[in-house]
């Protein structure tokens, strides 16, 4: 079907599942059904502040398919742009959020003999729906929580339904965790990771030493790459000139003074946002970029990366 | 038919082990292993299995591959490798890589094979020795004919003169065959023999 | 529009088959220009175009009831056309639901869907079906879902599974294609599954609409028109059957040129499926033989050119060669201008 590129979600509910963690329950505002969800998909929310909106992903955690509503598992994490802490301390049940239709970048390989999932802390979130469409199926699977003490119990419950698959680690002893899991995976297994960057890093590189495929390895970071050092960007077509501050993407700056430019995962990662840079110098942290293309400087992906000079001309 | 370089047909280079595995497993189907196939040295290939074509061949424990040392299994047939790698790759896990050397139609087997079993393409690597005599599945009947030489020959189902192309299914491990003068009956281009 | 009729349409044997006025006039002209090389042509699959074929999302036209006859043909002699791997029921019906929703929406004098739940009541009118079936379980239908609702659709499908940065032929129901084997080719990979076609793969054109597929957003469906010729209005030219349909090619003389030779258009559609990931392919297939396409002046004489200054591999891949400079004889070119795009610049023949 051919469905608008924003709709509104009403919070349907919000649940406090610890001190930093809220689950959000979206339904359609208009009390319709939502398009259907696949494993590993996320949603970005067009979130409203006082000065200002952020637009972050967020992996959909619920039952993949389901089309009343969507949970989203949200940190409150104090050092970021501060779009988590609008969400739990600004969003409560009733409130109208926009945001795009699920977007999937991090799917099962469904010819996959077995499925090890492996998360840590708040990245449990897409493999949560990796579970879910897992569960009762034919190929097996199992998943890992990596977590600190206090959390343990707050796992422990949300993973309850998938006992005998799930298993939830406290904190220490994690690369000798990750080898025994990752050694003696059948032929045809496939991991995926989602967490803190150090242990995506333990988990890739070991499967990678003890002989993985690269196809057969899958990872999602919800890094927040996009801060860092402010720059200006003059955009030739519109003609303006805007400041990107430290704490907001390039991309964020754009819309911030009312062009709409093409963006899709915000993440870096699918490449819908690429605009041709004609002058300045890149600083790309993207994904999609080939080191050549990177090291021609005449694209950039508007969504992570920023500015190794003080400024850039792009073409919007 | 202009099919040359076509993007299906399988491209075969010399066979190196692939550092990032952690077990190798090389499988011919002569009784030795073509030394020019490989890049590396044989004795690279911790394991290696062979086809001696006697009933003569004493058994050997392919299944428990003994760890480090070198070791060598011969077979008595072709059937019987198979065999015993099915079993073998039921058995595997992640960090296998398997290498095959020997005709078109030993490595197209061994391909399909391989995926059945779980491997991807990048867990398993093939190199081209002997025979490239060609598996053609008819398009029209869907009877496969081995060791196909020639450029057009006749189906062995139905007897229509098959244009052997370069599309190559790896599901069926075989090239495809289309009959060549199915628009003039009888209006066949030169023969030659291009897969000897 | 016009109610789809099938009377006296055969795609086989003694051939029946004709587009009516309106039917020539919403015929999707794949030509914009006076020449014709490969290109990533994709836009946007928006309901609306400069051809009605393309104002819905899944076209029914005055053909369908008549397509879906010989769908059924074809199917019981060669049940291998279609075919769907294991790994795939998902997709299935992410199909199912796709096409049902969406030919509901566009067609409700045609097609009605009812939902309670997980029970689903979907009517088709056209071809006197009424079932009630449970969404998700494929034994409440009377065959799998891909199946069932593809043979109440014009023109193939194929199901791509995505996965390793590429796509794969995981699943399709072909029996109108051009020239490609869905049992052969079912499992390969984007670029040995388009391995056969001449020049594009030198021109990139292959690399680049895989990167745009693999990024395609669900609910953001593209289209693309592909085009070949037929001898005859035969819809089922596979290689399978290719002893049957290839002698066509030599029959044709300057005397049944315009009513044997026809131009085969294919309405390509691309759209994310939502819940496997994967992407439905629609090729939607519609033929109209020479003598009712030179009704159209413009398209007489863009046709002529397009043929008299086609790439000689192109020639040879769309099985052109024995009777192109017939075609070309037969469409006149008086030398006049032609407009930019592919509309007719008629509103009445």
């Amino acid at each position: 079907m051919i469905v608008p590129s924003q709709i509104p979600y009403r919070v349907r509910e919000v649940e406090k599942l610890s001190p930093t963690l809220k689950r959000f329950y979206l339904e359609a505002a208009d009390g319709g059904a939502l398009p259907p969800s696949s494993a590993g998909a996320h949603v970005v929310l067009t979130i409203p502040g006082v000065h200002r909106t952020w637009k972050n992903a967020y992996s959909i955690s619920s039952t993949p398919g389901e089309r009343e509503s969507y949970s989203i598992i949200v940190r409150r994490v104090l050092n970021s742009r501060g779009g988590s802490v609008q969400m739990h301390e600004g969003v409560t049940a009733g409130d109208v959020i926009n945001g795009a239709v699920p977007h999937n970048l991090f799917a099962l390989s469904r010819a996959g003999r077995k499925h090890v999932l492996i998360a840590g802390g708040i990245g449990i979130t897409p493999l949560l729906s990796h579970a879910a469409a897992l569960h009762g199926g034919e190929a097996p699977f199992e998943l890992h929580q990596f977590s600190s003490k206090a959390e343990i119990p707050v796992f422990e419950r949300l993973l309850g339904v998938y006992a005998g698959h799930a298993q939830v680690h406290g904190p220490g002893g994690e690369a000798e965790a990750v080898e025994a899991i990752l050694t003696h995976q059948p032929l045809g297994a496939h991991v995926y990771v989602c967490g803190p960057p150090l242990l995506i890093e333990l988990v890739v590189r070991t499967a990678e030493q003890l002989g993985w495929p690269t196809a057969a390895i899958h990872h999602e970071s919800f890094g927040d790459h996009s801060a860092g050092a402010p720059f200006t960007a003059m955009l030739a077509k519109s003609k303006i000139e805007i400041a990107v501050g430290p704490d907001q993407s390039l991309l964020e700056a754009i819309e911030a003074v009312g062009v709409q430019a093409p963006y899709l995962c915000r993440g870096g990662a699918c490449g819908q946002c690429m605009t041709r840079v004609i002058a300045g110098e890149p600083d790309h942290r993207d994904d999609v970029l080939t080191p050549e293309e990177r090291a021609a400087g005449e694209l950039i992906m508007t969504c992570v990366s920023r500015a190794k000079t003080p400024r850039l001309v792009l073409d919007l | 038919m202009a099919d040359q370089g076509i993007r299906s047909r399988p491209v075969y280079g010399p066979v190196r082990l692939d550092a990032t595995g952690r077990r190798h497993l090389l499988v011919t189907d002569k009784p030795e292993v073509p030394a020019d196939a490989l890049r590396d040295e044989l004795g690279a290939f911790p394991e290696v299995w062979t086809v001696a074509r006697t009933a003569r061949q004493p058994s050997s424990p392919f299944l428990a591959p003994a760890e480090g040392a070198a070791s060598t299994h011969a077979f008595r047939s072709l059937a019987q490798l198979f065999d015993a790698l099915r079993a073998r790759l039921s058995r595997e896990t992640m960090g296998f890589r398997l290498y095959a050397v020997g005709s078109e139609t030993f490595l197209a087997d061994v391909g399909a094979l391989g995926a059945s079993a779980g491997l991807g393409r990048a867990e398993i690597v093939l190199g081209h020795a002997g025979s490239l005599g060609r598996r053609v599945y008819c398009v029209h009947c869907r009877t496969m004919t081995d060791g196909v030489k020639d450029n057009v020959f006749a189906c062995s189902g139905c007897g229509a003169s098959l244009f052997v192309r370069d599309h190559f299914s790896a599901r069926l491990a075989a090239f495809m065959g289309v009959q060549v003068d199915a628009e003039v009956p009888g209006e066949l281009p030169p023969i030659e023999t291009l897969y000897e | 529009m016009n109610k789809p009729y099938s009377a006296d349409t055969a795609f086989r044997g003694k051939f029946a088959y004709k587009n009516s006025d309106a039917g020539i006039l919403r015929f999707p002209f794949p030509f914009a220009e006076d020449g014709y090389m490969y290109s990533v042509n994709i836009e946007p699959h928006v309901r609306g175009g400069p051809s009605e074929a393309f104002h819905h999302v899944f076209d029914v036209d005055e053909h369908y009831v008549a397509e879906c006859e010989e769908r059924a043909i074809v199917l019981a002699e060669d049940p291998a056309r279609c075919q769907v791997l294991p790994h795939m029921m998902q997709a299935q019906w992410d199909t199912l639901e796709l096409m049902m929703e969406s030919l509901a929406e566009d067609y409700p004098e045609h097609f009605s869907l009812e939902k309670e739940g997980d029970r689903w009541t979907w009517t088709n009118r056209l071809l006197d079906i009424r079932d009630s079936f449970t969404f998700g379980d494929a034994l409440s239908l009377p065959y799998e879902p891909f199946e069932y609702i593809t043979r109440q659709g014009q023109g193939d499908f194929t199901l791509q599974d995505q996965r390793n940065d590429n796509l794969f032929l995981d699943g399709g129901m072909v029996t109108t294609q051009a020239d490609w084997s869905l049992n052969f080719d079912l499992g390969m990979s984007f670029h040995e599954w388009h391995g056969p076609v001449p020049k594009a793969h030198e021109m990139g054109v292959f690399d680049r609409a895989l990167k745009f597929l693999l990024r395609l957003p669900y609910g953001r469906p593209v289209r693309r028109l592909n085009w070949t010729m037929t001898i005859n209005p035969r819809l089922d030219t596979s290689p399978e059957n290719y002893s049957v349909w290839g002698p066509d090619r030599a029959t044709v003389t300057p005397e049944n040129v315009g009513e044997k030779v026809h131009l085969r258009v294919e309405v390509q559609t691309l759209f994310r499926l939502p819940r496997s990931n994967a992407i439905l392919f629609g090729i939607r297939c519609y033929l109209i033989s020479l003598a009712e396409l030179s009704r159209v002046p413009k398209w007489r004489r863009r046709l002529h050119r397009v043929l008299q200054g086609l790439d000689p591999a192109l020639q040879d891949y769309k099985g052109l060669v024995r009777y192109r400079p017939m075609a070309i004889d037969y469409l006149v070119d008086d030398g006049a201008p032609t407009s930019p795009g592919i509309q007719s610049d008629l509103t009445s023949l």
